[in-house]
């Protein structure tokens, strides 16, 4: 027979890497699915309050007040009429958070700035203590929204503040019935300080407790400046993000090896290239999908970190952490994926033999919290060196941790990572070249153990 | 249409005239067995096919021949024995092979030109005129201008010969069918056929699973029975008229067939006769018997419209050998019993 030209072995792997990789990233279900949508997303969440805020109902109507010194009013209507600051709603939000959902969109949108609302509001004043009786008249008969009786005794600074009287249909909402209570305590209160004579910026400020500028110090003598909030944005971000791109590429990994399958284009390839050819061809396709996505989500991230100047927050030591533990990750889920899609026929199938896999997935998610409040502590170590959570906890730690992780750990669980992954990949291989060929009954477990050892 | 000719622009390479086995082994199995789970598929089966040969594998369903066919492409390994294939493995030698499977299967989505081309590149065909040779087997294939649809958009017919296309695209040595006619109207077996003589002819060794005996005689030099695991027959198509032909004539008189058929008995032309619809008469001539004498005293007797040898017929031989196959396991699971 003459010699004739022949697919190199690492020729067919990237000739089937490349497919994979073009017909699932260069597609518009993918551009749509992984792009716009976290997009859209983004943008919906960000013009939430905004949309919210049109359907804020105006406040319309008389307030009477039966106020006998005259001076409760006028107060209380310069307040009604300023809304609160973005930061006067946070405080209040951290004060008294919101339990229902209306509130909390309320508090949302106060805190974004965006509570545009109409209020034309004529304020009544009523000098007779006995204009009460009147008052309830009025607002049963609808003529009024709301009204007031404020005591003398109220306004006497040496005295205690008891509860005042507020009179409201029952139709007001609770969004109404908030803005005139502020309105009225706060004119209230700032006439009992004004009574008292201390002047109001200064009780402000003796009132205001300081906060501390927190720094860490390590046995080691290093110090780093602590910010809570931070502590837990950023190394959740770091694991969401891995386990994001990892867990999405793994997906398409599964549903692909089912539709050959299904298809019956699996045999046809196994004409052309081998089992193994063919798994690592699909897992290097599809770690450049999981790649594109994490540089995606990810320079989004850090170009909107660059943009208000934070970009001290991710240190290139992290960076280089998440590319670490990202290829670990990626091994060790697509191999469980691969193994899975090619032990059945079906999704359907599928979902049984997953169920577990996602338990094994959901584990880092679910110490994501404990992980962080004590990255050096016992659960933190030891979850750090099980497979196949040891990626997603090994970024929390490191990227939570203000004093430094031992390198002996970081080291260790970096070679027992990738040791784990290549087992795993090995065992997937297996379990893969046995699989494709198989119809009908889905494996059990132990019967995919069993695969990966068959001759 | 013809396959034995092409355009001298033709990037498809043209097909020489039919050529002959070589003489050298394309495929040698040796005492091959496959078992999955309880059921033994293939029991031992050892053949040879030549190069340049056109191989039948028969069989009923569920026979083994798929399973067969499957470690010859070392898409599965047997428990035991040895397969070599064009002198190495097969798996050595994926890229000099075509193989369609039982089950048909491509990518839905994909565009045709490019399935075609994905399988073509993964077999070693240089990117360079692969897509003119894509378009310019596409119009063989009676299917101009489809290179740019889906798979999806096809017809079942249509799609079937994409995969047909995909499995020689490469001008490959050794041509696996697994029932390529499994399906196909009239027309597009014909077509089929066609190709695969011209496959033939180019140079290639085919073998075919088919349960087809008219189009298995009709094409093949070499046919195999596999029965529950077991070569039953392994025989050139020569070779089975030797063993098989029945010394008969096969005549339709002009006059009443009955009395033509009593007086070839007592003339002593043939030992038996019997009488069919349609006014011929089957004539078993005497072992020794000269046929050509036989034909003459049979023109004798009275006028022909027609007159032949009767010849073997592979129906028949798969129909007797399958159930005597059969007939001996059963009796052997007796005596095992």
């Amino acid at each position: 027979m003459p010699e004739r030209p022949q697919q190199s072995y690492f020729g067919k792997i990237f000739l089937i890497a490349w497919r994979e990789f073009r017909h699932t990233a260069l597609t518009k279900g993918f551009i749509f699915g992984a792009v716009a949508m976290p997009v859209l997303m983004f943008g919906v969440i960000g013009l939430m309050p905004a949309l919210l805020s049109k359907e804020v109902p105006a406040l319309v109507g008389t307030i009477v007040v039966v106020d006998p010194s005259g001076t409760i009013v006028p107060r209380a209507k310069a307040i009604l009429e300023k809304p609160p600051t973005a930061k006067e709603a946070m405080e209040e939000f951290a004060k008294n958070p919101p339990a229902d959902t209306g509130s909390q969109i309320n508090a949302a949108s106060e805190m974004a700035g965006l509570g545009a609302q109409k209020i034309e509001v004529t304020w009544r004043v009523e000098k007779a203590p006995d204009a009460v009786d009147g008052i309830k008249s009025e607002l049963k008969d609808g003529r009024i929204l709301a009204g007031a009786s404020i005591g003398g005794e109220l306004l006497d600074p040496s005295k205690d503040a008891k509860a005042f009287e507020l009179y409201i249909p029952s139709s007001l909402s609770p969004k109404h019935v908030k803005q005139i209570t502020r309105a009225l305590r706060q004119a209230v209160a700032d006439e009992r300080v004004a009574r008292s004579g201390v002047d109001k910026e200064l009780l402000s400020r003796l009132n205001n407790p300081p906060d501390p500028t927190t720094t860490r110090v390590s046995p080691k003598g290093t110090e780093a400046q602590e910010n809570t909030e931070l502590r837990f944005i950023v190394p959740g971000a770091f694991m969401f993000l891995l386990w994001i791109c990892v867990f999405t590429s793994a997906n398409y990994l599964l549903t692909t090896t089912i539709e050959e399958k299904s298809n019956k284009v699996m045999e046809v390839l196994l004409a052309a290239a081998s089992p193994m050819q063919l798994l690592a061809g699909k897992i290097l396709g599809y770690s450049m999908v999981s790649a594109v996505m994490l540089v995606m989500y990810g320079g989004l991230g850090l170009a909107g970190l660059s943009a208000v100047a934070m970009m001290d927050l991710v240190p290139p030591m992290h960076i280089a952490y998440l590319v670490i533990f990202f290829v670990m990750a990626y091994f060790m889920v697509s191999s469980m994926m691969a193994a899975v899609g090619s032990a059945v026929s079906d999704l359907r199938e599928a979902q049984s033999l997953v169920g577990p896999v996602m338990m094994l997935l959901i584990v880092p998610l679910m110490l994501w919290m404990p992980i962080i409040q004590n990255p050096n502590g016992t659960l933190a170590t030891v979850a750090g060196f099980v497979p196949p959570a040891i990626p997603f906890v090994m970024i929390l730690r490191l990227t939570a941790a203000t004093e430094p992780i031992p390198l002996w750990q970081t080291a260790l669980s970096i070679v027992w990572g990738f040791a784990c992954a290549f087992g795993m990949l090995w065992l997937a291989a297996r379990i893969f070249r046995v699989g494709v060929l198989m119809q009908g009954k889905p494996p059990t477990p132990r019967e995919l153990i069993k695969w990966a050892f068959v001759k | 249409m013809s396959f034995g000719t092409s355009s001298a622009s033709s990037s498809v390479p043209a097909a020489p005239s039919r050529a002959r086995p070589s003489g050298n082994a394309a495929v040698r199995i040796d005492n091959v067995m496959k078992r999955f789970g309880s059921v033994q598929a293939v029991k031992g089966i050892s053949l040879e096919i030549p190069e340049r040969s056109l191989c039948g594998f028969l069989g009923p369903n569920g026979a083994g021949k798929s399973t067969t066919i499957r470690m010859i492409m070392s898409i599965i390994s047997p428990d035991s024995g040895s397969v070599e294939v064009l002198g190495s493995s097969a798996l050595a030698m994926k890229d000099r092979i075509g193989y369609l499977p039982e089950e048909r299967g491509l990518y839905r989505k994909m565009k045709v030109g490019e399935f075609v081309g994905y399988m073509a590149k993964l077999k070693g065909v240089h990117p360079t005129g692969l897509a003119r040779r894509i378009d310019d087997w596409l119009e063989r294939l009676a299917l101009p201008g489809v290179s740019k649809r889906r798979c999806e958009e096809l017809s079942k017919g249509q799609q079937q010969r994409i995969q047909l296309l995909a499995s020689i695209i490469h001008a490959p040595d050794l041509l696996i069918l697994d029932e390529p006619f499994s399906g196909l109207d009239p027309i597009n077996g014909r077509l089929v056929t066609d190709l695969i003589r011209s496959e033939q002819a180019r140079g290639a060794t085919i073998i075919f699973s088919t349960h087809q005996m008219h189009t298995a005689e009709a094409l093949c030099d070499k046919v195999v029975l596999i029965n529950k695991g077991d070569k039953v027959l392994d025989a050139t198509l020569a070779e089975l008229r030797a063993k098989h032909d029945d010394r008969g004539l096969v005549c339709e008189p002009r006059t009443d067939a009955r009395t033509f058929a009593d007086a070839a008995v007592a003339r002593g032309i043939a030992t038996a006769a019997r009488t069919n619809d349609g006014g011929t008469v089957d004539l078993d001539l005497a072992p020794g018997t000269d046929a050509d004498a036989a034909m003459r005293a049979a023109l004798e007797i009275a006028p022909m419209r027609s007159m032949a040898l009767r010849r073997m017929n592979l129906d028949d031989v798969f129909v007797e050998l399958v159930g005597k196959s059969d007939g001996e396991q059963k009796k052997g699971a007796r005596i095992d019993a």
